[in-house]
């Protein structure tokens, strides 16, 4: 099972939920792929640039780590992991 | 509501009434107070100003603080500009100025942001208040909090200078040292803050937090007689403290308190983690996040400055530039600022003063420029980085043949 932790300011894009849990296999992007068939545009628009990226307001971190130190979005998301996301503007 | 118009996003334009928000429910972008400047200008005088506290409340109408008896008395601001007229004599400079905020109520500026973040935690009632901090906003947040009778919950790297982990417990708080970098503890406390409720000033109060450090650049115009530099330095950790000085400076644009170009933004990094630096000098104006910051200037050791990016374009807005000295160059930096004025500031301090002789040394900085520097922490806060310089002497015999033998020949006058 992954969980995704969103921080209160995200989780507009999920309808307010903080804590999701799903059964999930692949990559960090396939698992974005899989909550916008849950959360629907809303979910691709709030997270996402026209272009394809995660907005740089976003901060995604795989078991602790931040997805741009690893491979992005070609992640591999391991099994039992913890998926955060966080807003950038936070810290200083 | 007083002056304050509303919040509003910095990328966006969003606007949203002065609530708790902490980023644009639109783009997650940075939101900042806005003020309706026509009512701040009625009150907000030169000659008004003379008469009042001297201290960052001064410039009441500009703080996003409702409740007056919310407000934190410990006095923080309005400290001293001196004149540096010993720097200006090694460096070949006209007019420099020294702003010390080494001397605030816990030797930092960050008792100024933590002023304002910490009073509107009391107007908003929350049960308690915390940070995420390379180490000055600990000691600010917990002493304030301190004396709001707030429990208070410090997170920081655990590997900080050792008065750096021990002054926040002095003042009453919760340490938490997280096993990583400053990156990471800011990262678990903005979950924990986020699941408890708590209003930790620079994550969910940030808005208002950062108004607090645009009170430095009020009081430089204040000081110089109603006038600004040619140039501010100021050290980068973040990109708070550089975005809040360009906020206050377009404020004081809006009240037609000044006009022209304003002062050259100039922000420093050590050379061990320059993410807004590097950013600066790429052409595309991105930061570079750094993984694993090294450097002794811990309190500038964010790899991941939330403000980069507006940073970057104010530097470049203002014809500013960034710059990036070495660890070796900012102890010299320290020891320069020491011995010439007299203030001992930590390492960001020595950044600063390492990257203003580096500009003279390659012209970025010309000799006619009047130059104020924020010299922004303590350095009796980081004493380890000196134990090679200044090793331990050995006990000199209490007899004048002693002393005489270990002064050896030196005479003065």
């Amino acid at each position: 099972m992954v969980k995704l932790v969103l921080a209160s300011p995200i989780a507009v894009a999920t309808q307010g939920q903080r804590e999701i849990d799903v059964e999930f296999e692949g990559t960090l992007g396939q698992l974005f792929d899989l909550l916008t068939n849950m959360y629907g545009r809303q979910f691709q628009q709030r997270i996402f640039e026209g272009n394809g990226s995660l907005k740089r307001f976003v901060n995604v971190y795989i078991n602790g780590e931040d997805a741009r130190y690893l491979n992005g979005l070609e992640t591999p998301v391991p099994r039992d992991a913890t998926i955060d996301l966080l807003p950038a503007i936070a810290g200083g | 509501m007083g002056y304050v118009r509303g919040l509003r996003c910095r990328e966006c334009g969003a606007e949203y009434p002065p609530t708790r928000l902490s980023v644009c429910e639109q783009c997650f972008g940075p939101l900042e107070v806005a003020y309706e400047i026509s009512a701040v200008r009625e009150s907000f005088r030169r000659e008004a100003l003379a008469s009042r506290p001297r201290d960052l409340w001064r410039y009441r109408e500009l703080l996003p603080v409702f409740d007056e008896s919310a407000r934190v008395d410990l006095q923080p601001g309005f400290t001293p500009l001196r004149r540096g007229r010993n720097l200006e004599e090694v460096l070949d400079l006209q007019e420099v100025w020294i702003k010390d905020d080494t001397v605030n109520p816990t030797y930092s500026f960050k008792d100024r942001p933590v002023a304002v973040a910490v009073a509107k935690a009391r107007e908003w009632g929350l049960p308690a208040v915390g940070c995420a901090s390379t180490g000055n906003l600990a000691a600010a947040t917990a002493a304030a909090a301190a004396k709001a009778r707030l429990p208070c919950y410090v997170f920081a790297p655990a590997s900080l200078e050792p008065t750096k982990l021990l002054l926040p417990r002095i003042y009453g708080a919760t340490l938490v040292p997280v096993d990583g970098t400053y990156d990471d503890a800011n990262r678990v406390a903005l979950l924990t803050a986020d699941a408890r409720g708590w209003g930790f000033v620079n994550i969910n109060l940030r808005p208002y937090y950062a108004e607090g450090s645009k009170t430095l650049v009020f009081e430089t115009w204040e000081q110089l007689g109603f006038d600004l530099p040619d140039v501010i330095l100021t050290p980068l950790g973040s990109g708070l403290l550089l975005t809040s000085v360009d906020k206050g400076l377009r404020e004081l644009r809006e009240l037609g308190e000044i006009d022209g170009a304003g002062p050259r933004l100039v922000g420093t990094q050590p050379d061990g983690c320059a993410p807004i630096v590097r950013g600066f000098e790429s052409p595309d104006g991105r930061p570079r996040p750094v993984r694993k910051p090294e450097t002794i200037a811990e309190s500038l050791a964010i790899g991941d400055p939330a403000s980069g990016f507006e940073a970057i374009e104010i530097m470049r807005r203002t014809r500013g530039f960034g710059d990036a000295p070495s660890d070796a160059e900012i102890l010299e930096g320290q020891k320069l600022l020491a011995q010439t004025e007299g203030v001992f500031s930590e390492p960001a301090g020595g950044t600063t003063i390492a990257t203003l002789r580096r500009a003279r040394a390659d012209g970025r900085i010309d000799r006619d420029e009047r130059v104020v520097l924020f010299i922004t922490g303590n350095g009796l806060k980081a004493p380890g980085i000196w134990k090679d310089a200044f090793p331990p002497l050995a006990p000199v015999p209490p007899t004048l043949a002693a002393v005489d033998a270990y002064l050896g020949g030196t005479r003065h006058g």
